[in-house]
């Protein structure tokens, strides 16, 4: 990595520093409003600290300023992988002050687990949470759902040119209008608008089951950033089985359901193209699987005469196979419930649509029902070609917003996504299994981690060996990146200290 | 046989069978903690228990019952009660508070029928066994000192900012 390289690292990575304590104004009001003091303080060291380092790069860096066009690929990767690492630690200070985190490993881990909208918890004591900190919790798997590295660069950074490469680096690659910036406004104008509507539906949601109007405004914040952002914290212990409300579950289900979908399909949607959600091969994908897995986890279910009515069925079955398959992670039973009451095909179901995910380029994680289609469709496309004359040239296509050729190399590409997601899953159950583990939970918690999910099966805990955390937090972290921007940033960093060594050694 | 043998006899008996009858019922109704109901629960189905706990969060009102979630550190669980036993509950705890601790004796379902299969406990009898109260919330002079000194830090680096890509400009 050149001088030049990093200077311009530097540059953005402070941009989107600054950017994120920025944000947390919103939980300094929120402790001024609720009269919390010491979060008051916590987050205010924790604003200081993030401005300070946010301004230092920026400063040091200072060389960018006005040559956006210098930006490369690399560049872009680089800034997304950086910055979120940067972020995690700069974050977590808040927690760590709290006193609700039993390590700052522990703090970082809640971190991750919600930029990538996880939704693992390894902070103790939920139910006697500020009211700040609980708003920063929910606020950091919102942001972290629509892209933070967008945020920041796309409202602080005037230049504009360039920007598509932190975007992808984001892991997210759709263009809904020709420049970046126009692109992520439109993502943020159209979560705004469902964060407003969503945050209504569960307030009103929230008085109809008991909750006094103003907690009742805050779980419905809270539970609206969680369920969009397909995030999966709550801010009570219980999740959301806290409500023991199914008007509660419905509504949830519904926002998460339309948070996994892809921000393209929304734009096509809002633009009056209805016809997109029909055609959509990642909607299609999405509607055969999840019809699968949950006929299947139905079926399995019944055999072990737990759920004896559908009302039961719907709340404790439907809704934890939707929340997996949309990788949300809010769960309506409690996590012991999974290893001791769903047998084997239960949890194996789970493991798989956790896997799978949601749409790309929406809030949701996994390796995401567009690769899994176009696999799918390049199979047959293969055993067709196979059966047919030699002679006859048939192109196969499929339809994402418009129609797509179906080409081996995209079909390799997608294949080698899917590839790389195996085996962090890999790595992880074999990991679970070593710290003594069973198989089933391991895979189980495995594939919660590797598809930013935020299930869990009752492996994740402040006692659990803090190996298995640290790699828990980069299988989050890759699972979200989708594993480009972080190889990019590691090939940086090889190249850099290979340079040292050869000046060093010339 | 000697009177006094006959006496020693007679409170073995009484002993016998108080200890006998009594602890079925201790045996049920034993304080259980959250989470060895739910690793346990098929045992526990359908049993009178017993759980102490913090209530925590709020009572929600559901017509002529309501739902109280208590917390015994272990984890947490939605006790169904009526609201007489709910009105007993006076604090509730939160960031602010530490709620009332309770002690309830009530009947466990792993997956309630009637609740859409939620685990939960239909209570029977509710004690208070403390009463909640205010946190006191200590404010540390260390902290007021890092948060002046970190945010004069970012003032000072944005002063320096300003100056540096104002001359830039």
């Amino acid at each position: 990595m050149s001088v030049r390289s990093a200077e311009i690292i530097s540059y953005y990575a402070g941009y989107v520093i600054l950017g994120t304590s920025l944000l947390m104004i919103i939980p300094v009001v929120t402790a001024l409003l609720s009269q919390e003091w010491v979060p008051l303080l916590d987050f205010t060291i924790s604003m200081g600290i993030a401005a300070s380092l946010g301004l230092i790069f920026v400063l040091l860096g200072r060389r960018t300023r006005g040559q956006a066009g210098s930006i490369q690929w690399k560049h872009g990767f680089a800034v997304a992988a950086l910055s979120w690492i940067i972020l995690m630690f700069l974050c977590s200070i808040p927690y760590m002050l709290s006193g609700h985190t039993y390590s700052y490993l522990d703090a970082c881990f809640d971190v991750m687990s919600g930029f990538t909208t996880t939704g693992l918890v390894l902070t103790q004591d939920l139910d006697h949470l500020s009211n700040a900190l609980n708003m920063w919790r929910h606020m950091l798997t919102f942001i972290g759902g629509q892209g933070m590295v967008v945020l920041a660069l796309s409202f602080i950074v005037k230049e504009s040119s360039g920007g598509y490469k932190f975007y992808v680096g984001e892991g997210k690659d759709i263009a809904l209008v020709p420049n970046v910036k126009g692109t992520a406004r439109i993502i943020w104008k159209i979560s705004m608008v469902y964060f407003l509507f969503g945050t209504i539906v569960l307030w009103i949601a929230g008085l109809f089951i008991g909750l006094n109007p103003a907690s009742a405004l805050l779980h419905a914040i809270y539970m609206f950033e969680s369920s969009w952002s397909t995030g999966g914290f709550a801010p009570m212990t219980q999740n959301i089985m806290y409500y023991h409300s199914f008007l509660y579950e419905v509504v949830t289900m519904v926002f998460f359901i339309i948070g996994s979908f892809n921000f393209g399909l929304h734009y096509a949607i809002w633009q009056g193209k209805r016809k997109e959600f029909v055609r959509n091969i990642e909607i299609q994908s999405f509607a055969i699987t999840a019809f699968l897995a949950t006929a299947l986890a139905i079926a399995a279910l019944s055999r072990t005469g737990l759920y004896m009515d559908a009302v039961s069925m719907f709340r404790r079955v439907v809704f934890n196979v939707v929340s997996a398959h949309t990788t949300t992670g809010l769960g309506s039973v409690y996590a012991r419930q999974f290893a001791l009451q769903w047998g084997d095909a239960g949890i194996l179901i789970m493991v798989i649509v956790m896997l799978i995910g949601g749409s790309a380029c929406s809030t949701a994680g996994g390796f995401k029902g567009l690769r899994v289609g176009i696999v799918f469709k390049g199979i047959i496309s293969d055993v067709k070609k196979l059966l047919s004359s030699e002679r006859s040239m048939r192109v196969y296509k499929f339809h994402y917003m418009k129609d797509i050729v179906l080409s081996d190399g995209l079909v390799r590409a997608s294949a080698l996504i899917i590839i790389c997601y195996m085996v962090l899953f890999g790595i992880g159950t074999l990991l679970g299994t070593f710290c003594g583990y069973s198989l089933a939970d391991s895979s189980f918690e495995a594939a919660s981690v590797t598809g930013n999910v935020g299930l869990s099966i009752g492996i994740t805990s402040a006692s659990m060996p803090a190996v298995m955390k640290i790699y828990y937090i980069l299988a989050m972290y890759l699972g979200r990146l989708e594993f480009l921007s972080v190889f990019a940033l590691i090939g940086m960093a090889i190249t850099g200290v290979k340079r040292i060594w050869k000046r060093k050694r010339g | 046989m000697e009177k006094k043998t006959r006496l020693i006899y007679c409170i073995l008996t009484v002993f016998i069978s108080l200890t006998l009858v009594g602890f079925p019922i201790y045996a049920q109704e034993a304080a259980v903690s959250v989470n060895e109901l739910i690793e346990h629960s098929a045992d526990y189905n359908g049993k009178s228990i017993s759980i102490t706990g913090e209530a925590i969060g709020e009572c929600l009102e559901r017509g002529e019952f309501d739902w109280v979630n208590i917390s015994d550190g272990s984890n947490a669980i939605g006790i169904w009660m009526s609201k007489k036993d709910a009105a007993m509950i006076t604090c509730y705890g939160d960031y602010k508070y530490t709620g009332d601790t309770v002690i309830i004796t009530g009947t466990f379902y792993e997956a309630c029928p009637e609740h859409g299969g939620e685990p939960d406990i239909h209570c029977q009898t509710l004690i208070i066994s403390k009463v909640g109260e205010l946190k006191n919330e200590k404010i540390p002079v260390a902290k007021i000192l890092l948060a002046a000194g970190f945010a004069s830090s970012a003032l000072f680096l944005y002063v320096a900012y300003r100056q540096i890509f104002r001359k830039k400009a």
